[in-house]
């Protein structure tokens, strides 16, 4: 029975490697990219798209045939809309399938053995059942929007491939049943998820594609060798709710054991945005196109949460490291983060790298949270992790729209957008609200449990510390979102007429661009400069910009709404997650 | 006694006869005679495996009916068995996948030359996999290092032949050093044959008689094996040997010849001075220490290098020396570790040598990083095949590397204070793979018009080279087979190493 478990991971993969293969005309895939999808590039997609590769003349025939009834074989608007039609197809059927395998009750199955005593195995509990729905439900979300923004960045074929595929991973990942399973999907989502950051190809995105991979690797092996020590001290891999450790046999070897412990926790914390390897986010986020970055804010860095909470929750068990030091390191470096981050954010210009700062502090709450090792924080966290995913999404989506729709990507270029765009506009203002924790938004219901449970919780200091830094946090965090909304809706009046700001905003991209120390802000003040002095003529910079197309804003729509509405009604999951946190602690 | 008992003896005998065969036919007959003799020696191979597997032990035969101590013995048991078996398919697919570049790189007056080297090469490993008796040992190493010396320098370019000559001049150096160890080992036993000199070997540290000799044997014989095995710091030939020779022969070097003399090692371990004697000897520490060197060294030079062929050899460097940490543990389940890499490592390096040959190809023919952006678009079957063996060096589930080093990563725990520093090195050479592999990678997978490169490189689909393509494909099959079925394996190795003292 367990291994229809295996149908939701394999069936997106295998559509996602079936979008990717090579096909007749995409042998000239290495030919055909478009930098920023300007108009020069569509064109030359379509002439590569429409020659047919002359070799191989027999073999082509059911290549072809295939990949037209895919929607793969070139960039033309049948092909296009075919190819969305089988990303939303499979998508969704996975999607339902995984939804319907988490909540079909507790089933477990060992595929094969890796080695003697290591299987490859899936088991459902609560906290595979919490990350599979909210994993679904905004990458199906994401999807759809992200059928209207790739037309904007090109190549669907090889982003919608990889979408599937990490979908199919993350799954995996969710139902993984033991240590190894984790590591191995956590490996595979690394390298999965990459291609879609270094989508367009160009030289900043190759190197930010390369620091995401060297730090997720470099996190992962830090896990790793925790597994390996894990593996000598444990009864079982398999993840149990309280923890497997034999307490008897690490009796002599607590100081090695709490190492490899705060190793994982640094490696794990990678993908987390957890300092001191959180550096990878705010480069890989303002290169990815804007659906490649709401997911990997949303959801994978919660990737990383699941594997702290799998290993410290259900293998290593709480009690184990409650008042060691590396409870006390782990509280510090997630509230050193949540301040930094934060911090970071509220002073950095170009809009998505706020929000990629933005993630970092945010997804620390969630591990303050786990971190006090208290149930009432651990509800707190675990509520974190759901809005968050939702909010960030909205608000990585929103930051899509404007440079989908004007290329803006600074925060000052943002002056007055809501009156261009105000159904966009105001789901951000409900997100921002939802981050900030303004009551009814959702945030505002993780971030008072979390509060009280450090407040509970017996961890001398921090009791008070960590309330307060949140609260700072959550200051500035209205400081560098709010900000936008007042701008956008109520922009200041322009001095002199508005021909001096323009000079002055090109002169700072100017510098921006003489500096080149941080190559995404080059990119960022270059694409400003651009549309600075396109804009130069006009009077208003914001011309020409209209509201963005349906396709993008109902999914974005129903994530604003939901979150409101899952802070307007919280129960269903408050009892949800509460039932996860008295299993373990 | 069976028929089947003969087959390893007759392996031999037909690998060594099948070289000058060679060099008296046809190019073309000549090419043939060596398929076909790698195939009959994989196929009595296998045979004589199942054999052993079914008795469940070892078996002495005896050359000629001489008896010991004056006969010369072979001695069968599931690991020699399962050596020679996993030794002639990885070299069967070597030679099948550097067929064409032997073709175009070098003279047809010298490609018979080349099955003759050959020929004598796979008839010297199974001599060193089979052979009870150290001098006999000793013979085929030398016809070993000539014959490797001969495929290095048959593509007769300069770096080439001074790559030759950097090898022949260390490679002579390392079997001095282990003639001379044989001979204080028979001055101090007076046997040859290798289960006589254990006896008289555990007399002699019984009563702590000679025990500085007997330590000076042990070190000189690892060290001359140390060095042909090109372990950290006597490795300086490799990356000239394995980057400038024909593809074949680089593909055989680094996967066979090298793997050969590590046998060679554990047999010496095992089967010669007995296991105990070397733990208490401390030569393992030394060897410990320079493993766990070898492999942060070897991934460090291999991330600066700029040429795919020379990195590819340096991260060869960095495996032995996992091999070595594996001996170096001290344990039964170390070893068995480092066995497993020698699987792990011979299919995949030879893997990644005939891929990264698929992807210059495709790139002006020239072994320079920055050639190869976007090769993996224009050969298609080569860059899957290098991402696979990339991903299987770097450790990733479902591959060989993962188990690996999941086993040495284990054996370490049992060991006392050894098991931090293996583990550090393991996460650090792992990270350090990364780097270089993933760098690779990325930079076979990004677009050329990127970097401004002429794009009027060669295209090559898989129904162009047929053959290239289904080696490739065997060759990632097999990594498959180690990293998802590794269990059987290990079993037999286990099995094995328990038959084999």
């Amino acid at each position: 029975m367990g291994i229809w478990i295996l149908l939701p991971i394999f069936l997106p993969v295998i559509v996602g490697i079936l979008l990717l293969l090579p096909t007749g005309a995409g042998a000239a895939a290495g030919k055909d990219q478009s930098p920023q999808g300007d108009l020069e590039g569509q064109n030359s997609q379509g002439d590569s798209g429409s020659q047919a590769h002359p070799s191989n003349g027999v073999q082509e025939s059911w290549r072809i045939r295939f990949a037209r009834m895919t929607g793969t074989f070139d960039e033309s608007p049948e092909s296009l809309s075919r190819l969305h039609t089988l990303t939303a197809a499979a998508l969704i059927v996975s999607a339902l399938l995984a939804l319907a395998a988490a909540w079909s009750g507790d089933v477990s199955f060992t595929w094969f053995e890796l080695m003697e005593g290591i299987p490859v195995y899936f088991q459902i509990d609560d906290v595979g059942r919490l990350f599979v729905t909210v994993i679904s439900l905004v990458w199906v979300l994401v999807c759809f929007y992200s059928f209207v923004y790739m037309e904007h960045e090109g190549k669907e074929r090889r982003f919608f491939g990889f979408y599937l595929i990490v979908y199919g991973v993350l799954v995996a990942l969710s139902f993984s049943g033991n240590l190894v399973t984790m590591y191995l999907c956590y490996e595979l989502m690394t390298l999965t998820s990459m291609p879609m950051v270094l989508h367009s190809g160009s030289r900043e995105s190759i190197m930010a594609a390369l620091k995401y991979l060297f730090y997720s690797m470099c996190g992962a092996y830090l896990g790793l060798f925790a597994i390996f020590f894990l593996y000598q001290y444990c009864d079982s891999i398999t993840f149990t709710a309280g923890g497997t450790l034999n307490l008897a046999l690490a009796e002599g070897h607590t100081g090695i054991l709490l190492a490899a412990i705060m190793a994982s926790l640094i490696g794990f914390g990678a993908k987390a945005g957890m300092f001191p390897l959180h550096a990878w986010l705010p480069t890989a986020h303002p290169v990815a196109p804007a659906p490649a970055s709401a997911v990997l804010s949303g959801i994978i860095a919660k990737a990383g949460v699941l594997a702290i909470i799998r290993v410290v929750f259900y293998i290593v068990g709480a009690d184990f490291i409650r008042g060691t030091w590396v409870q006390t390191a782990w509280m510090t470096l997630a509230l050193l983060t949540v301040f930094m981050g934060s911090m970071l954010a509220f002073r950095e210009k170009v809009f998505k790298k706020r929000l990629a700062y933005s993630t970092v502090s945010q997804v620390s709450y969630i591990l303050f949270g786990l971190s006090t090792l208290a149930p009432t924080a651990m509800e707190g966290a675990l509520l974190h992790v759901v809005f968050h995913a939702i909010i960030k999404s909205v608000l990585f989506l929103t930051a899509g729209i404007f440079i989908f729709r004007g290329n803006l990507s600074r925060v000052d270029q943002l002056e007055g957008i809501g009156k261009k765009m105000p159904k966009t506009l105001w789901c951000f203002t409900f997100a921002s609200l939802a981050l900030v924790g303004i009551p009814p938004m959702s945030g505002f219901i993780s971030k008072w449990y979390l509060a009280q449970g450090a407040l509970e919780a017996n961890i001398g200091v921090f009791g008070w510390v960590g309330p307060a830094v949140l609260l700072v946090s959550a200051l500035l965090t209205a400081g560098y979102l709010l900000s936008v909304v007042t701008n956008g809706f109520f922009p200041k009046k322009k001095e002199t007429g508005g021909h001096l700001t323009v000079h002055a905003a090109a002169a700072e991209a100017g510098n921006a661009d003489s500096r080149e120390t941080d190559a995404a802000d080059a990119v960022a003040a270059r694409n400003a400069g651009q549309a600075i002095t396109a804009d130069a003529q006009e009077t208003d910079p914001l011309d020409g910009i209209t509201e963005a197309p349906a396709g993008m804003l109902i999914p974005l729509a129903i994530l604003s709404a939901l979150t409101v509405l899952l802070g307007i009604f919280p129960n269903p999951l408050i009892q949800f997650v509460s039932k996860i946190a008295a299993a373990v602690l | 006694m069976e028929f089947v008992q003969n087959f390893p003896f007759i392996t031999i005998i037909l690998a060594l006869f099948s070289g000058p065969l060679c060099s008296i036919l046809k190019r073309r007959a000549a090419k043939w005679v060596n398929t076909v003799m790698i195939c009959l020696v994989l196929g009595m191979s296998v045979a004589t495996l199942l054999f052993t597997l079914q008795t469940g032990e070892a078996y002495v035969y005896q050359m000629g009916h001489f008896s010991a101590p004056w006969g010369n013995e072979i001695r069968v048991g599931v690991l020699e068995a399962f050596m020679a078996v996993f030794f002639s398919v990885i070299m069967l697919l070597c030679m099948l996948g550097g067929r064409r570049e032997l073709a175009e790189e070098v003279e047809e007056t010298k490609q018979n030359l080349y099955y003759v080297m050959v020929g004598l090469l796979l008839s010297s490993l199974l001599a060193l996999i089979y052979t009870n008796d150290l001098f006999t040992a000793y013979v085929f190493v030398e016809i070993n290092t000539i014959s490797a010396c001969g495929l290095i320098m048959i593509r007769q370019n300069g770096r080439a032949v001074e790559a030759a000559t950097r090898y022949m001049i260390m490679s002579l150096l390392g079997s001095g050093l282990f003639l001379m160890g044989i001979c204080y080992l028979y001055d101090l036993t007076g046997h040859l044959l290798m289960s006589n000199i254990k006896e008289q070997v555990a007399l002699l540290a019984a009563s702590g008689e000679y025990h500085i000799p007997l330590l000076i044997s042990i070190t000189l014989m690892s060290v001359g094996l140390a060095i042909k095995s090109a372990l950290f710091p006597f490795h300086s030939w490799v990356p000239d040997a394995y980057g400038y020779s024909t593809l074949s022969s680089a593909a055989i070097l680094s996967s066979l010849v090298s793997k050969g003399y590590i046998f060679l090692v554990v047999k010496i371990f095992y089967r010669v001075i007995g296991f105990d004697v070397i733990r208490e000897s401390k030569v393992i520490n030394v060897l410990f220490v320079f493993g766990v060197l070898g492999m942060i060294f070897g991934s460090i030079n291999a991330i600066r290098e700029n040429n795919i062929r020379r990195m590819i050899a340096w991260s060869s460097v960095a495996q032995i020396g996992y091999i070595y940490m594996g001996f170096g543990l001290g344990t039964t389940a170390g070893i068995t570790a480092s066995l497993f890499h020698i699987l792990s490592h011979a299919s995949t390096k030879s893997l990644l040598f005939v891929s990264a040959s698929g992807l210059t190809d495709v790139s002006h023919d020239d072994t320079d990083f920055f050639e190869l952006t976007g090769a993996g678009y224009r050969n298609r079957i080569a860059g899957v095949a290098f991402t696979v063996g990339s991903l299987s060096m770097v450790g990733i589930p479902l591959f060989s590397g993962f188990i690996s080093k999941v086993l040495f990563a284990s054996a370490a725990y049992d060991t006392s204070g050894k098991v931090i520093p293996a583990m550090i090195a393991l996460a650090l050479s792992t990270l350090l793979n990364a780097i270089y592999f993933m760098k690779t990678v990325i930079r076979i997978y990004t677009p050329p018009y990127r970097a401004n490169l002429t794009t009027d490189t060669r295209v090559i689909a898989m129904s162009e080279q047929p053959q290239t393509a289904v080696v490739l494909m065997l060759f990632i099959a097999l990594n498959l087979i180690l990293g998802l079925g590794s269990q059987p394996i290990v079993n037999m190795l286990t099995q094995g190493l328990g038959m084999f003292g």
